[in-house]
Order: C-alpha cells, then structure tokens, then sequence
C-alpha cells in the first residue's frame, strides 16, 4: 500500500517505453493505434485516480475527467478509423 | 490528496477554482486534439510525412520527465499530507526536497522541448507551413506555456515549504498546485502518442 506511488510511476515509464517502441517501427498498424490509445487511457486514468487522487472522490466530481478521457480517446479512434471516402 | 482517511468524498481535493481551470483546459485540449485527427484525416499523406520531420525520442524523454516530475510532486503532498503538530519542520523539508526534483525536471523539459522547437524552426517550419505544423505548433507551443506556468507555481509551492509554511491545518495551495502539474502531465500523456506516433 505504502508503495502505490511507486508501483504507478513504473507502470507508467512502461506503458512509455512500450509507446515509444511501437513509434519506432516503421509501419505501425490499426492494430497498433488500437493498443496506443488503449494503453494512452490507462496512463491518464492511473494519473487521475493515484496522482489526483479521484480514486477517493465519489460522484460526477471523479467521473468528469474520466467522461472527457473516454470521449477525447474514442473521437481520435472514430477519426482514425473511420474510413475515408 | 493522498489523504490518510480511508473514506470517501464527495469533492475532489484541493481548491475547487483549480478544478474550473482544469475543465477549461480539458476542453480546449480536447478541441485541439480532435482538429488535430479530423484535420488528419483530410490528409493523411502529408500528416505523415511531416511528422517523420519530428524527433520522437525527444518526445519520448519529454514524456519521462513529466511523468516522473508527477511522482515526485504527489510524494510532496504525501509528505505534507502525512505530517503530524510534532514533525510540521521535518515533512516541509521533505516536500521541498521532491519539488525542487520536480522543478529541475520540469526546466529540463522545457529546455528539450527549446531545442525541439530551434530545429523546427531553423527548418524553416511556422504555423503556415501546413496543417500538421500548425497543429503541432499551437499543441506544443500551448502545452510549453502551460509547463512555464506549472513550474512557477512549484516554484512558489517549493518557496512555502522553504519557510516550513504548510501546517496540519492549512495545506490546500501545494495540493492545488499538484492538480495543475498533474494535469499538465496526463495532456501531454494524450499528446505524444497523438502526435509523435500515431501513423
């Protein structure tokens, strides 16, 4: 328990790590940009719940960055994906 | 923040005008990284071309910076948090020893994110160059000016605890101050991939 912070901060560093790996390949995929944006909503709501602490916040008060998260993540994938005429 | 009580909240810590100032920038980085991918998608060539002109191991470190400035800004309010009437001299010296780390992370972005920029523009590049250095200027350049002004308000965070200036009762500016940090790092965590990666 004492070392949440911790065990967030390297979680963290390795979702990065894993990011700037995949960046360097040089074709990078659907299947990639899937597991970026997936892996890129993992990082900001660990900041938000540990760092920000909303993990202790009940109510739309803890939800309201994690509504703008979700939509922000989905609309890029929408626009990433969706395909063009 | 990092309260020791294990019960819940109905309101988020730290000043509640912190807040104001975070929804408001969630939205207008919101805008930006969704005219971002819908202004990619009119153009996906030429997006990705131009984004090869990045250097995506400078944003790489950029991220690990900021991600671990974060750290050491919530061990700060840890330390406050965790401090009793009999160690009130003690915990603001510790605060202030993880916010001058984070201080010194933050002036390390900012001075890779100065030589990022020297190349782009000795390239040549400005906001009218095309559509992907415009986004990529205005979203860089607006989170540059958000760090600047994140590491002036550690800055005056990291100067109260100098003066052991946190006490058991009042601690409520170095947990707002920490919001905005930490909100300053989880839109950069939005922007890298965003913009430095994904093709």
């Amino acid at each position: 328990m004492r070392r949440t912070l911790e065990i967030i901060w390297i979680v963290l560093v390795a979702l990065s790590i894993f990011a700037y790996l995949l960046g360097d390949l040089h074709y990078i995929n659907n299947f990639f940009v899937a597991i970026l944006l997936v892996t890129t909503f993992i990082k900001v709501q660990l900041v938000l719940n540990h760092f920000m602490e909303l993990k202790n916040v009940t109510g739309k008060y803890r939800w309201i960055p994690s509504i703008w998260l979700t939509i922000v993540i989905s609309l890029i994938a929408v626009a990433y994906y969706l395909p063009v005429k | 923040m990092h309260s020791k009580a294990v019960g819940k909240t109905p309101y988020p810590p730290g000043d509640f005008a912190v807040w104001i100032i975070i929804y408001v920038e969630l939205i207008t980085f919101g805008l930006l990284f969704l005219g971002y991918a819908l202004s990619r998608r009119a153009n996906i060539e030429m997006f990705n071309h131009s984004q090869q002109m990045l250097e995506t191991t400078s944003g790489f470190i950029n991220t690990l910076l900021l991600v671990t400035s974060s750290y050491f800004v919530a061990k700060a309010v840890i330390a406050i948090q965790n401090m009793t009437h009999n160690n009130h001299k003690e915990s603001n010296k510790e605060a202030s020893k993880w916010l001058l780390f984070a201080m010194l992370l933050g002036a390390s972005f900012l001075v890779n994110k100065m030589f990022e920029f020297s190349y782009i523009f000795g390239e040549g590049i400005t906001l009218s160059t095309n559509k992907f250095f415009m986004f990529y200027l205005l979203l860089t350049g607006f989170h540059f000016m958000h760090v600047l002004l994140g590491s002036v308000i550690l800055f005056n965070i990291f100067q109260k605890t100098r003066i052991y200036g946190y006490t058991v009762e009042e601690h409520k500016g170095i947990v707002s101050g920490a919001l905005y940090w930490h909100m300053v790092d989880f839109l950069w965590i939005v922007l890298f991939p965003l913009v430095y990666i994904i093709r």
